[in-house]
């Protein structure tokens, strides 16, 4: 699908990219990751050409981009960037549908798209497609980031630390959902992070460069198991194999920086709150401190009308466990209730923190690694 | 064009501007204070600024009668707007987190807009009144069709008389003002700064 | 006062005339040229440290200088104040627009190239809608100053609403500086209205930031 051969780029002297060979197959998620200036943007950006290469060439769908009209080539190329980068000046329909309409497709068709599109991240047309994106959090604005870069089908999707600026819960929410997005749709995305955790939940092939160079290209698994150098072992936070401390409890598969308030908070001040730390869901107590439920920006956007606080709009059934439980108890919640996060409570049923699936693969991979103190 | 000109002008514009920052910074200050008066100040001094110079010295004039009065009047009613704003702005634009902690620390009201706001908000009251001066410079050129002189009277005699000459360098005598003030002001602001940065300490 | 507008109505009315005519045909000539010299001007974004500066010093020039130049060139017709107006209305328009532009964020630019877009769609897609509000606020003041300085087209015989002011002046008629200062006035606050209006229609109201 994307192929380069033998690219090269420097800045005023620098090798920024040195001789780059690699292939990525068509419908995987391929992660370029490394430390700062080790040239992932940048070769992200040589794809839809906002970078020109100086030496080699890169074939998409076979083709030499060189020999591509760079207009046509964008188009057919999403691209979000981590500055999110949605026009102020235009709705989130007008923002989904900035390529169909440099398409031209007709009218009708756009407005297709963007019912299609909302539908995907299960935000409703009637409720969303007028907005302005600063009337929307974070997180919805980078969702319709992604749904924009999707929205005229482009069979490959470039995507520059997308999730970067937002907060590590709705992080974990649109990595999921680019996840499933991508095996839905079948994309090609190529993906650039700085963050470990982020490539090994979201990979199928994860592309650790270091001064313009591959240092190894292989699988999560094979990445965990293989590091190729040393570098990439500090970057997973592990090194020794002596770290005998195996995660037990729930307690030791948890993140515990999570953000509650009391279930009697305002819905306006809730929701204020959210989108200020950028996250969908919030965990509220009872007055006395103690777990009550969750409730999540979209429940108090479809039905906070009229109410004051979020107390009624509160889902009690949520999964929890307590920390002290055997941490297998968790992960089946988690896995096999199909949700993002599991709740997890102290014994006087006090909020301890969060089970993520990031939180339980680090924390395993801790155990098996060590944790490089 | 006379020397003579030129210091009346300057004369015009700098006592203008004195009274616009007694009467403007205090205006903006109450309008920050208190919110209903807010939108009345900020549009009045809005309207007085969009008002043509000429109409505004010509009904002043009929309370005043010709003369310097009546041109440093309508200086500091026309120049006023940047000042009022930029103050009420600047107010507004301290960090809530500032005002909260000095609400925290338990000072009174005005303690607070004199210690903790002013100081924050003295940049933004800076430009506004660098942007008053420029404006009165070129507006005191009407100064001459109601009977206060200075360089407009240069300029429009040159024009009379087909001076072309005189008028250039009366033009480049303004603007020279219009950017010596500001460079004047750009340096005092800066001393001012230097003498709370913490560079000093 | 009735006997003030029998006599001076016709009078006013005419002169009011001939003053917004003046205004609107400069501004409209002014608005033009400074929108398309904002935008090539904008493509040289590295220049904006010479061209700032320049501009700023261009409108500290008075109008009545202007006025006087093209009156000495070309002698007393319409056209004297028409373009004297309209090179004077250029600057802050021409201005803003330049800022406006290149003031857009680095990653709307980005994201529009990222998009497909070619770069006459970037700017008339991206740029300008969001450089905008700085255009519009340059047309207001622009407008603003032009019916200010259209007063002295009487200076030169070009009538307009400073024919009554200037007349009321050296006759010692306060009715008369009225007659012109008042309708002059009015102009200048309607004609600000009416931007505000052309900007309520034109930017959507979640872009509209009232700092105040």
């Amino acid at each position: 699908m994307i192929r380069f051969e033998h690219v090269s780029k420097s800045y005023g002297g620098t090798l920024v990219l040195d001789d780059l060979s690699f292939e990525i197959a068509p419908g995987q998620l391929a992660v370029l990751i490394g430390p700062s200036g080790c040239g992932k943007t940048t070769t992200l950006k040589t794809i839809n050409r906002l970078i020109e290469t100086d030496k080699g060439d890169i074939y998409v769908n076979g083709r030499s981009i060189a020999r591509l009209n760079k207009v046509e080539l964008r188009c057919s190329i999403g691209y979000v960037i981590q500055q999110i980068g949605l026009f102020p000046h235009m709705t989130v329909e007008q923002n989904i549908c900035v390529v169909p309409k440099l398409l031209k497709y007709s009218k009708e068709r756009c407005q297709k798209i963007t019912h299609e599109m909302l539908e995907l991240v299960k935000m409703p047309y009637e409720e969303y497609a007028h907005k302005y994106p600063n009337q929307l959090s974070g997180g919805q604005q980078q969702r319709i980031g992604v749904l924009r870069a999707l929205a005229a089908s482009p069979p490959i999707v470039l995507m520059d630390e997308p999730f970067g600026a937002l907060d590590p819960m709705t992080r974990l929410v649109l990595q999921e959902e680019v996840r499933r997005l991508q095996q839905k749709l079948n994309k090609t995305i190529v993906f650039v992070t700085h963050d470990m955790d982020e490539a090994l939940t979201m990979a199928d092939t994860v592309i650790f460069m270091e001064k313009g160079r591959i240092v190894q290209m292989a699988s999560p698994d094979e990445m965990l198991r293989n590091p190729a150098s040393d570098l990439i072992c500090s970057f997973m936070g592990k090194r020794s194999l002596n770290n005998q401390h195996l995660p037990q409890t729930v307690a030791d598969i948890m993140r515990d920086k999570v953000v509650t308030v009391t279930k009697d908070h305002g819905v306006r001040a809730s929701v204020e709150l959210m989108s200020r730390k950028n996250i969908d869901t919030l965990i509220l107590t009872n007055a006395d401190g103690s777990y009550a439920g969750v409730v999540s920006v979209d429940r108090i956007k479809r039905s906070g009308k009229g109410y004051k606080t979020v107390e009624p709009l509160m889902n009690r059934g949520y999964p929890f466990s307590y920390e002290d439980e055997d941490g297998q108890v968790a992960f089946d919640k988690l896995i096999d209730g199909g949700v993002n996060y599991v709740v997890v409570l102290r014994r006087d049923r006090t909020v301890a923190g969060i089970v993520t699936k990031t939180s339980m693969a680090r924390s395993m991979a801790e155990a098996v690694w060590g944790n490089g103190e | 064009m006379s020397w003579s000109m030129v210091m009346e002008h300057l004369f015009m514009v700098l006592l203008a501007v004195l009274f616009t920052i007694a009467l403007g910074v205090p205006l903006g200050v109450c309008a920050y204070c208190f919110k209903p008066l807010r939108r009345v100040v900020l549009w009045s001094v809005e309207i007085l600024q969009t008002i043509p110079a000429m109409a505004l010295l010509g009904i002043i004039m009929v309370f005043l009668g010709a003369g310097k009065a009546t041109v440093v009047i309508g200086l500091l009613l026309y120049a006023l707007m940047p000042v009022v704003q930029n103050t009420c702005l600047g107010l507004t634009e301290v960090d809530p987190g500032v005002r909260e902690v000095a609400r925290g620390m338990g000072m009174m009201r005005f303690y607070r807009l004199l210690h903790v706001e002013m100081p924050i908000a003295i940049p933004y009251i800076f430009t506004g009144i660098r942007i008053a001066v420029v404006i009165s410079v070129g507006v005191a050129v009407f100064a001459t069709f109601v009977g206060g002189g200075g360089i407009g009277r240069a300029i429009y005699q040159a024009i009379r008389v087909h001076d072309v000459p005189t008028i250039i360098s009366s033009t480049f005598t303004l603007m020279l003002m219009a950017i010596g003030l500001d460079t004047v002001m750009a340096l005092a602001e800066k001393r001012l700064y230097s003498r709370f940065s913490p560079a000093e300490k | 006062m009735t006997d003030f507008l029998e006599i001076y109505g016709r009078q006013i009315a005419q002169a009011a005339g001939t003053h917004l005519y003046y205004v609107l045909l400069s501004v409209a000539i002014a608005f033009a040229v400074s929108l398309t010299l904002g935008i090539l001007l904008s493509r040289a974004p590295r220049w904006a440290n010479i061209i700032l500066p320049l501009l700023s010093l261009f409108q500290t020039v008075p109008g009545i200088v202007f006025i006087g130049l093209l009156f000495l060139a070309i002698g007393i017709v319409p056209a004297t104040i028409i373009i004297a107006l309209a090179i004077y209305a250029i600057f802050p328009i021409l201005k803003n627009t330049y800022v406006g532009i290149i003031e857009v964020d680095e990653s709307y630019r980005e994201a529009a190239k990222g998009c497909g877009m070619s770069a006459l769609q970037a700017l008339i897609r991206v740029e300008l809608p969001l450089a905008l509000p700085a255009i519009i606020s340059g047309l207001r003041m622009s407008l603003v100053y032009t019916v200010s300085w259209a007063v002295l087209a009487a200076m030169i015989g070009l009538g307009g609403l400073g024919d009554l002011i200037f007349a009321g002046i050296s006759s010692n008629n306060n009715a008369l500086i009225l007659a012109g200062a008042l309708p002059a006035a009015l102009m200048a606050i309607l004609c600000s209205l009416g931007i505000d209006l052309l900007r309520g229609i034109l930017i959507p109201r979640p872009l509209r930031r009232d700092v105040l």
